[in-house]
């Protein structure tokens, strides 16, 4: 059996894809596997091969998905791009199989075991990319820059930033990526764009994370306030707000003994 | 003010502590029904969806900057915590303190818009017109653009209510209790008819706008109803209903809700649209009300509709005059929403629930469940409960409760059954039961696809079969399938029912030794 590798981008996706899929159609999909890198364990009797990305052979897979299946699938396929799961390479060569036999009316076939499981993959990352949308915190930086941190599981901060580049166009902000090292950057009126940062400009972005203000304050006091204690029930707001989500959300934060906004209930 | 702590020297975060105390009883928090881009130079857009923010500790979501403008109070309803007649702590927002903590959370992503309500100050008119001065300095002088909800106050006049409803996405008045006689024993300053009346005119005023700008008379709603020709948004309904309110005359109790006899002659009035023609606000005079011409915002009035709300268990009410009342308020009113609100003991009254009474949040979350039926599902308040059994069941949602009335319906074939039919399975929703429509046309269906497609199978397998065949051979049998299905939920009903109560370790001292 031969198994493609690539990184984890959306180029290197796609041209592991089309290389896999030539090299398929000589000896059989049977006979093809997909991986993410880095590939943690090596089988002993397949054959390895590493894919580099490129434009032209990405360009010809993403295509044919738009015309041969529909915008929604190629739509679907990006999604699944962004997962972090191991499989979800395996899941997009698996759809596309289906997708490039029958059409456009694979999205419908939901008794499809292959069709099912990337749609359940986008809805995973489109679900993670709306819960960071609603948990994202800016600080503000002398009400100049608006910068916050994200520790999202998929790579879903260009998804949280279109949101924002619609609801804050004309403020500068920057959204952060502290697991990947990525910054999805938006400059006053213009476009958003990713960055990948160096170990010193993260070092220093890093810092904004401890910096409040009054209004930081003032949130907390609401956030508190707006409670009714006669109806707490932190088993439905652990549910609703799960405690790795709520890492960089302000008012969680842990705060010096004594202090008045101490979060008793986190331990709960 | 019959109040006399009045110490306005709080700086705003103690303003923030006070005013948002006051407003959490106030349930709606949502931020859903307007869709609209930003724009630049502008703060601010809104989505369909609605976003949550936060969720607080009582796991309920924080969307929207909820605040009251003052909480001070000339009215002194039973219930309310800020009722004039209480010693609290009281203090008021300038309409300035209000924009930059609206502007400014905005910003750091911590809220999604704006709630506004407040209590009444001096009169309901002049509160009125400060809400609408803060509205209007957050959308003209700073330019935002998000999402706005602004409660009415009963009794103020029709200029400034025109005026809410430009500036704001959704408006609304509580309706708080069902009844006019609730409603006078609790809330002595508040009538029916002063709730009613401003609800009718946003709801003419909403549809004459929704027809200048092309689209139906009608408030959208959940795309699975275009299917259901039994629902209580389809036309044939909405027809059943007029013709019901013309013959009010004849036959008072028809109409569930709005209604004791005695004040039939008073009650006459409001719910027919017909009625309203003569004191409804068209879009043109509405305009020309405004203290400003509001037509040069270029907004449209109230996107996201009306809601209301109603206060669970403070009087006597039954469940089915609730849910006929919910019912009649999204028919004739077209509200977007209904909210409960478990009633929470505040102030120590011979009218009221004791001190220390658990508010009951199981048959606020069994209201909530029949309110979906009635919105997504198709489902009439009349078939959930009746005069024989005017409450929900506290083992079995009301689903579940209906299938097993009439069992006679089921066991249904998924692999045939229309959506409308699919959509009253226990266990399906409407997520599922379109799922399930589309993907038969391309090949058979197994209970093991159905799982992946999001049929709850635990509650549905009593009541489907797949392929001519149940799941497993359980018979139609009500008493069995109610054993069963009870068994499913009885640990989180349990949960529910206590989730509030805490223990500790008996002592010598709880029996006096010691």
């Amino acid at each position: 059996m031969k198994v493609y590798t690539c990184k984890d981008r959306l180029t290197d996706i796609m041209t592991c894809i089309y290389d896999a899929w030539s090299e398929a159609l000589r000896i059989g999909h049977n006979q093809i596997q997909l991986k993410k890198e880095p590939v943690f364990q090596q089988t002993l009797f397949d054959e390895y091969i590493h894919i580099d990305g490129d434009a032209s052979r990405a360009e010809k897979v993403i295509r044919s998905i738009r015309r041969s299946i529909s915008e929604e699938a190629y739509l679907n396929v990006y999604y699944a791009t962004l997962c972090a799961d191991e499989d979800s390479l395996q899941a997009i060569y698996n759809f596309l199989r289906v997708g490039f036999a029958v059409g456009s009316t694979v999205l419908g076939q939901y008794t499809n075991p292959h069709v099912m499981k990337l749609l359940e993959i986008r809805r995973r990352v489109s679900n993670e990319a709306h819960h960071f949308r609603e948990f994202a915190r800016f600080q503000s930086l002398d009400s100049k820059v608006y910068v916050c941190h994200l520790e999202p599981k998929n790579d879903v901060i260009m998804l949280v930033g279109n949101h924002f580049s619609d609801r804050m166009p004309s403020e500068h902000w920057m959204i952060i990526d502290d697991n990947r090292k990525t910054a999805c950057v938006h400059v006053k009126d213009g476009e958003n764009y990713l960055r990948y940062l160096t170990d010193e400009e993260f070092e220093t972005l890093r810092q904004t994370e401890s910096y409040e203000d009054e209004y930081t304050d003032m949130w907390k006091t609401f956030f508190h306030a707006i409670s009714i204690e006669q109806r707490r029930n932190y088993i439905c707001q652990r549910n609703l707000f799960p405690l790795w989500k709520r890492k960089h959300a302000v008012e969680f934060k842990r705060v010096q003994e004594g202090s008045p906004h101490s979060f008793p209930f986190l331990l709960h | 003010m019959t109040t006399s702590i009045v110490n306005e020297n709080y700086t705003t975060q103690e303003k923030l502590q006070i005013l948002a105390d006051a407003a959490k009883y106030d349930v709606a928090c949502t931020s859903s029904g307007s869709s609209r881009r930003g724009k630049k130079g502008e703060l601010g857009n809104a989505e369909a969806c609605g976003i949550c923010h936060s969720f607080a500790a009582d796991g309920r979501c924080i969307s929207l900057l909820k605040i009251l403008m003052t909480n001070h109070c000339a009215y002194d309803c039973k219930y309310c915590i800020n009722r004039s007649g209480n010693d609290v702590k009281r203090a008021t927002f300038t309409p300035q303190e209000i924009c930059e903590l609206t502007v400014e959370f905005y910003k750091r992503n911590y809220i999604e818009g704006l709630f506004l309500s407040s209590g009444v100050l001096r009169n309901p008119t002049y509160t009125m017109e400060k809400m609408c001065e803060t509205l209007l300095l957050l959308r003209t002088k700073y330019h935002f653009n998000g999402y706005i909800h602004v409660k009415t106050i009963p009794g103020a006049s029709d200029e400034l209510l025109a005026a809410a409803g430009y500036l704001a996405d959704r408006i609304s008045v509580n309706l708080e209790l069902p009844t006019e006689d609730a409603l006078r024993s609790l809330a002595p300053n508040k009538t029916m008819q002063n709730i009613l009346n401003p609800m009718g005119k946003v709801q003419s005023t909403i549809a004459s706008h929704r027809m200048a700008i092309g689209k139906s008379a009608y408030m959208e709603r959940s795309r699975g109803n275009q299917f259901l020709n039994h629902s209580i948004f389809s036309d044939n309904s909405k027809n059943k209903f007029k013709e019901k309110l013309n013959a009010q005359n004849t036959d008072a109790r028809l109409y569930g809700s709005f209604h004791s006899e005695k004040h039939l002659q008073k009650t006459a009035s409001f719910p027919g649209e017909n009625k309203f023609c003569k004191h409804a606000l068209t879009w043109e005079n509405a305009c020309q009300l405004a203290p400003l011409d509001m037509s040069d915002l270029r907004r449209s009035f109230a996107p996201a509709g009306q809601s209301t709300q109603m206060i669970i268990g403070a009087t006597g009410e039954s469940d089915y005059t609730l849910l006929q009342t919910t019912q009649a308020l999204y028919q004739g009113f077209d509200l977007k929403r209904v909210f409960y609100s478990a009633y929470i003991p505040l102030n120590d009254d011979t009218n009221l629930p004791q001190l220390g009474t658990p508010p009951p949040l199981l048959r606020e979350h069994r209201l909530y469940q029949a309110d979906w039926l009635l919105r997504f599902y198709g489902f009439q308040a009349t078939e959930l409960l009746s005069e024989s059994q005017p409450n929900f069941n506290e083992l079995l949602d009301p689903k579940c409760d209906w299938a097993l009335r009439h069992l006679e319906h089921f066991p249904v074939e998924v692999e045939t059954a229309s959506y409308a039919t699919l959509l009253r399975v226990p266990g399906i929703g409407p997520k599922s039961a379109s799922r399930i429509t589309y993907a038969r046309k391309y090949g058979r269906l197994t209970f093991e696809s159905l799982k992946k497609m999001g049929v709850v199978l635990k509650r549905a397998h009593y009541f489907i079969t797949c392929g001519g065949k149940q799941m497993y051979h359980t018979p139609i049998e009500e008493a069995y399938i109610t054993r069963q299905l009870i068994h499913v939920d009885t640990k989180d009903l349990w949960k529910m029912q206590h989730a509030n109560e805490t223990y500790s370790q008996m002592t010598l001292a709880d029996f006096g030794i010691g």
